[in-house]
C-alpha cells in the first residue's frame, strides 16, 4: 500500500464537526495519509465567512497535523483578500491557496493574488468545471484555468475535476506544463483517468476526492485505470509532493 | 463471497469513446473482482431505431455463457410485446430495460402502462434506467430527468411488478425510502452512489438492505469504484453477502 495524499477536500460551513469527524474516520479506514482541507460554503463569501472557514481549517490541522494541510481559500472580490492569503500562509501555515467559483479564475482581480502566490512558492487550486446544465455565473472552466496559466508561467495551478469534463478540461490545458489536474469530484466514468493520461501524461495528474463528499469514488477509478503501478504511486502520493513544494 | 453485477452493458456509446467494452473486457473485470457472471444489457439498443436488432447482436456474444440476457425495450415503438416474447424464446431474457430519459417518454403513459402489465404477466422484473452519465456532462443529448414524484407515483401505480432503479442516487433513494421499505419487489443497484462517504452505512439505515443489489454501470462508470463502496463499508459481511449476490439472486 502506497501513501496517499489527497489533494483536494473540504469541510463545509455549517457541518465542520460532521466533516471533520468523518474525513478522520476516512483517513483511518482507507489509509489516507495526508488530507488537503479548504473550508467552503456560499458561492460568493463575505469577508467574516471566509475568515471563519479558514480558521476551522486552521484548527482541524493544529487537533489533526498528523492528517491535515490546509488550503487557504480567498474571495478575489473581497479588498481584503491578500490579507486573507497572508494570514494563511504565514499565521495557519497553510500549504496553497483555493479559489471556488466567485469569480473567473483569469479575472484582473484574482493577478495580485497569483503573484502572491508565486512570492510564497505555493500552488494554487481552481475548482474548474464546464457543465452542460447549471452552470454558475463566474464558474470557471479549463479555459480559464488555461488562461491564467499561460500569463503566469511560473506559478503552479491545480485544476480542479479534471476540468468537470475531461473532454472539454484537459485540451484546454494541455500546453500548460505549469497546470496540474486533480481527479477530485463525483464523475466515476472508467475512462477519465486514461484518457487524461494519454493527453497528458501521468506526471500532472493528482489524487483528489472532494471529501467530505465520497472517497472511494475516486480510490476505484484510479485503481481501474490501465496504468501501472509506478503510475498509480505518481499520482496517489510523488506527483502531489512536486507541487506542493515545486 | 459470491457476487453478481446487475446492470452491466455490452456495446458501443456515441458521446465518447469507450476502451473496456468488448465481452472479453467485461468477463476479464468481473473476474479481477471475483464477480461471476452479470445481467448485461446493449448499449447499442438504446439508439438503434429498432432496438431489438443490438439484442440480437448482443446474443450472438453471450449466448452459452453464465450472462443473463436484458433486453432493451422502447414502449413507444409497435411491436415491442412481440419483441418481448421473442426475447423470452430466442435469448431466455431475465428482464427487460427501460431508457425513459433517453427515450422520451413519461413514466405513466399508456405504452408504460402495458409493458408493465407484459412483464407481470411473464414474471419479468423491470430495469428502470434513472440516468446513464452525470446530467452535468450531457453536451450532445440532453435526456430528460426522472424526477422523484414521477417515480414514486409508478412505483404506486404498480406495485404487481419487480422493479429495479439503476444508477438512482442516495439521495433520490431517502426520497422513496417509505415505498422501499413498504414494498418488497423494488431494487435498487450502487451504481449511481457517489455523493457520501459510508454511503452504505448511511443508507442501510434508512432502508432495508435486502433492497440494494450491487450494480456497476460497466464500462460506462468505473466498476471497482461502486464495488469498493460495498467491500469497504463496515456492515455485517452477512449484509454484504446479500447486496453482492442473494438479494438479486432472490429477486431477479
Amino acid at each position: 500500500m502506497c501513501l496517499i495524499i489527497d489533494i483536494h477536500a473540504h469541510i463545509w460551513g455549517g457541518k465542520y464537526e460532521k466533516d471533520k469527524e468523518e474525513i478522520i474516520k476516512a483517513c483511518e479506514l482507507y489509509d489516507i495519509s495526508k488530507v488537503y482541507i479548504s473550508g467552503l460554503r456560499g458561492y460568493y463569501p463575505g469577508k467574516d465567512e471566509i475568515n471563519e472557514l479558514n480558521h476551522e481549517v486552521y484548527k482541524f490541522s493544529k487537533e489533526q497535523p498528523k492528517h491535515i494541510g490546509g488550503f487557504c481559500y480567498v474571495n478575489p472580490v473581497n479588498n481584503n483578500c491578500l490579507d486573507v492569503l497572508k494570514k494563511g500562509i504565514e499565521d495557519y501555515h497553510m500549504e496553497g491557496m483555493k479559489l471556488w467559483v466567485a469569480t473567473y479564475c483569469d479575472d484582473p482581480l484574482v493577478f495580485p493574488l497569483v503573484e502572491k502566490c508565486i512570492e510564497y512558492d505555493i500552488p494554487i487550486l481552481i475548482h474548474s468545471f464546464k457543465k452542460a446544465i447549471g452552470q454558475l455565473e463566474f464558474e470557471t472552466t479549463g479555459l480559464h484555468t488555461a488562461e491564467l496559466a499561460r500569463m503566469y508561467p511560473k506559478a503552479r495551478f491545480i485544476m480542479a475535476h479534471l476540468g468537470g469534463n475531461a473532454y472539454h478540461g484537459i485540451k484546454s490545458i494541455k500546453k500548460y506544463e505549469n497546470v496540474w489536474v486533480d481527479i477530485s469530484g463525483s464523475i466515476f466514468r472508467r475512462d477519465d483517468v486514461d484518457y487524461t493520461v494519454e493527453q497528458i501524461g501521468v506526471e500532472r495528474i493528482l489524487f483528489g476526492t472532494d471529501m467530505a463528499g465520497s472517497f472511494l469514488v475516486n480510490y476505484g477509478q484510479i485503481e481501474e485505470a490501465d496504468i501501472t503501478p509506478e503510475q498509480r504511486e505518481l499520482i496517489y502520493y510523488k506527483n502531489a509532493l512536486k507541487v506542493l513544494h515545486g | 463471497m459470491k457476487k453478481i453485477d446487475v446492470n452491466c452493458l455490452l456495446g458501443n456509446w456515441p458521446f465518447r469513446k469507450i476502451r473496456k467494452n468488448s465481452f472479453e473486457d467485461l468477463k476479464e473485470v468481473h473476474k479481477q473482482n471475483n464477480i461471476e457472471y452479470g445481467y448485461v444489457s446493449s448499449l447499442n439498443s438504446i439508439f438503434y431505431n429498432d432496438p431489438f436488432e443490438g439484442d440480437l447482436e448482443l446474443h450472438e456474444l453471450i449466448k452459452d455463457t453464465l450472462y443473463k440476457h436484458i433486453l432493451t425495450i422502447n414502449p413507444e415503438i409497435p411491436g415491442f410485446i412481440d419483441d418481448i416474447k421473442k426475447g423470452i424464446e430466442l435469448f431466455n431474457i431475465k428482464g427487460v430495460r427501460i431508457y425513459p430519459g433517453y427515450h422520451g417518454y413519461s413514466l405513466d403513459s399508456k405504452y408504460i402502462r402495458k409493458l408493465c402489465m407484459v412483464l407481470a404477466e411473464n414474471k419479468l422484473p423491470l430495469f428502470l434506467t434513472m440516468r446513464m452519465e452525470d446530467e452535468r456532462l450531457n453536451y450532445l443529448s440532453h435526456p430528460r430527468n426522472i424526477e422523484a414524484t414521477e417515480l414514486a407515483e409508478f412505483l404506486t401505480n404498480h406495485p404487481e411488478n419487480k422493479v429495479v432503479l439503476l444508477s438512482i442516487r442516495a439521495g433520490e433513494i431517502l426520497l422513496i425510502k417509505d415505498m422501499l421499505n413498504f414494498r418488497n419487489n423494488v431494487l435498487v443497484d450502487t451504481s449511481g452512489l457517489k455523493e457520501w462517504l459510508f454511503v452504505i452505512e448511511k443508507l442501510t439505515k434508512d432502508i432495508d438492505h435486502h433492497r440494494i443489489v450491487y450494480g456497476s454501470d460497466h464500462p460506462l462508470y468505473c466498476l471497482k469504484s461502486s464495488l469498493l463502496l460495498v467491500e469497504k463499508a463496515e456492515v455485517d459481511n452477512s449484509v454484504k453477502e446479500d447486496i453482492f449476490y442473494n438479494n438479486a439472486n432472490k429477486m431477479i
